[in-house]
C-alpha cells in the first residue's frame, strides 16, 4: 500500500511538522505505526493545516482532484458555521442581558419595594408590635414610674429615646403631685411602608389623662403621629416618632 | 484494505477529539450557555411582570394616591371659586358620599358664600389599612392639617384624623365614605 507519494509525503511532513508528529504519536489511539501513517496521510492529502473527518475518509484521501468541490464547501462551512454560532451567541447574550435588566428594573419599582399589605404576615406583625409599644411607652402611672422606664428601654431605640423623654417630661414632673395616670390606646394604625427591617406606620391613638388627686377628672385627647420602626432580632422597635410639628 | 479500514476508524475517532473541533465545540458550548441564559432571563422577566404581589402593590399605591388626593380635595374650598371646588368634591367621590354631596350642594354653597371662608388642606401622612382588590374596595387613614381662613381673625389650623373608604370605579379609585376617626373609643 505504501506508494512513492506516501513516502514523499511522509518525508515532507516529518521535515515540516515535527512537533505534530510527536504530539499525535503520544496519543494511545495512534500508537500503531500503521495507523499513525494512515492518519497522517489523510491529513496530508487534505489541507495541511487541518485534518477534516470528511476529507480523511479513505475515498477522499486517495484521489485529491475530485476532492476540490467538497473541500471548498467544507472550507466555507468552516467559516460560516463558527460565524453563525458567534452571531447566535451574541444575539442570545443580548436577549439574556436585556431580560435580566428588565426583570430587575421591574423588581426595583418603588411599589414593589414596599411590602405593606402585600406581605400580610409582616404587616400585621409590625402593626401589632408597634401598637403594643406605643401603648406601653406613652402610658404613665404616678404609682409605678419604673414601669414606664422599663417600657421605654424595651421598645425604644435611637432617636426615639430622646424624643420620648422630651414628650413625657411634663407628665413626669406633674405626675406625683397630681396623681396622674396617662393611658394611651392605639385606635388605628396603618403601615405606610415596609421593606425588610424598616417600616413606617401611621398611628391614631386616644390618650386618657386621669388626675386622681382631690377631685378625679379624666380628659381625652386624640393623637396622631407616624412611627419609624426597625426590626431587631425578632421584634420591632420604635426608632423615631414624627408628630407632624410644623 | 485492512489498513484502510483502520484508517477510517482512526480518522473518525481523530475527528471527534482532533484539531478542528475544540473551537467548534467551544462555540457550540457558548451558544448553549447563551441560550440557557436567555431562557432563564426570559423566565425571570416573565415572573417579574406577572407577579400578583406586584399588581397588589400597584393597586395599593394607586388607592393611597387617589385617597390622599380626594381627602385633600374634600377639605379644600375657596368661597371665591365655589363651583369649581364643589365640582372637584363631586369628582373625588362615588356612591353614598357622592349622593349626599350632590343633594346638599346648594345649601352648602350658600353657607360658604355667606361665611366667605377659604379652606386649604395638607396631607401629613396616609396609609392603606385594607385592600380588597377583587371587590375593588380599600380603606385608608389620613392625617390632615386644615387651615381655615375667615375674612376676620387669624386663620384657624386644625389637625384631623380621617378614615376613608375607597371604591374602584371606571374613573379610578374614589371616596365612598369619609369621616373623623372617633375619639374615646378603644376599638383597635
Amino acid at each position: 500500500m505504501s506508494t512513492t507519494r506516501h513516502l514523499v509525503n511522509r518525508r515532507r511532513r516529518l521535515a515540516t511538522t515535527p512537533s505534530r508528529t510527536a504530539g499525535t504519536g503520544t496519543e494511545p489511539a495512534y500508537g500503531e505505526p500503521d495507523t499513525v501513517e494512515a492518519e497522517l496521510d489523510a491529513a496530508d492529502d487534505s489541507a495541511p493545516d487541518a485534518a477534516d473527518a470528511v476529507e480523511a475518509a479513505p475515498d477522499a484521501a486517495d484521489d485529491s482532484p475530485t476532492d476540490e468541490a467538497p473541500r471548498a464547501r467544507a472550507a466555507r462551512l468552516r467559516i460560516t458555521l463558527p460565524a453563525v454560532l458567534c452571531a447566535l451567541t451574541v444575539l442570545l447574550g443580548a436577549v439574556a442581558v436585556w431580560a435580566f435588566a428588565s426583570a430587575s428594573s421591574l423588581r426595583d419599582e418603588p411599589a414593589r419595594q414596599n411590602a405593606a399589605l402585600t406581605d400580610i404576615g409582616r404587616t400585621s406583625e409590625v402593626k401589632g408590635r408597634i401598637s403594643e409599644a406605643v401603648g406601653a411607652v406613652f402610658s404613665y402611672d404616678y404609682a409605678s414610674p419604673a414601669r414606664s422606664e422599663r417600657a421605654a428601654s424595651t421598645y425604644l431605640t435611637g432617636r426615639a429615646v430622646q424624643q420620648h423623654k422630651d414628650m413625657l417630661a411634663d407628665v413626669r414632673e406633674q405626675a406625683p403631685e397630681q396623681k396622674l395616670v396617662l393611658t394611651t390606646t392605639v385606635t388605628g394604625s396603618g403601615v405606610e411602608f415596609l421593606d425588610g427591617d424598616r417600616a413606617r406606620l401611621l398611628v391614631f391613638a386616644d390618650q386618657s389623662n386621669t388626675r386622681t388627686g382631690k377631685d378625679e377628672e379624666t380628659t381625652y385627647a386624640a393623637a396622631m403621629f407616624a412611627v419609624d420602626a426597625v426590626r431587631r432580632g425578632d421584634t420591632w422597635l420604635i426608632a423615631a416618632i414624627d408628630t407632624f410639628t410644623r | 484494505m485492512e489498513r484502510r479500514r483502520t484508517a477510517t476508524v482512526n480518522t473518525e475517532s481523530g475527528g471527534t477529539t482532533g484539531t478542528r473541533n475544540p473551537l467548534l465545540l467551544a462555540a457550540l458550548a457558548l451558544v448553549v450557555c447563551a441560550a440557557g441564559a436567555a431562557g432563564w432571563g426570559g423566565w425571570q422577566r416573565y415572573e417579574a411582570s406577572h407577579d400578583d404581589a406586584a399588581s397588589f402593590a400597584q393597586a395599593r399605591d394607586d388607592a393611597l394616591a387617589a385617597g390622599e388626593q380626594a381627602v385633600q380635595n374634600m377639605n379644600t374650598l375657596d368661597h371665591k371659586a365655589l363651583e369649581q371646588g364643589l365640582d372637584s368634591w363631586e369628582q373625588s367621590t362615588t356612591g353614598d358620599l357622592h349622593r349626599q354631596l350632590v343633594d346638599g350642594r346648594d345649601d352648602f354653597a350658600r353657607q360658604i358664600a355667606e361665611a366667605k371662608t377659604v379652606s386649604t388642606a395638607k396631607v401629613l401622612s396616609g396609609a392603606v389599612t385594607e385592600l380588597d382588590q377583587r371587590a375593588g374596595r380599600a380603606g385608608v387613614m389620613v392625617a390632615l392639617r386644615v387651615t381655615v381662613t375667615a375674612p376676620e381673625g387669624e386663620p384657624a389650623v386644625k389637625e384631623s384624623r380621617l378614615l376613608g373608604t375607597l371604591t374602584r370605579t371606571a374613573g379610578g379609585w374614589k371616596l365612598s365614605a369619609l369621616g373623623q376617626a372617633p375619639v374615646g373609643s378603644t376599638a383597635g
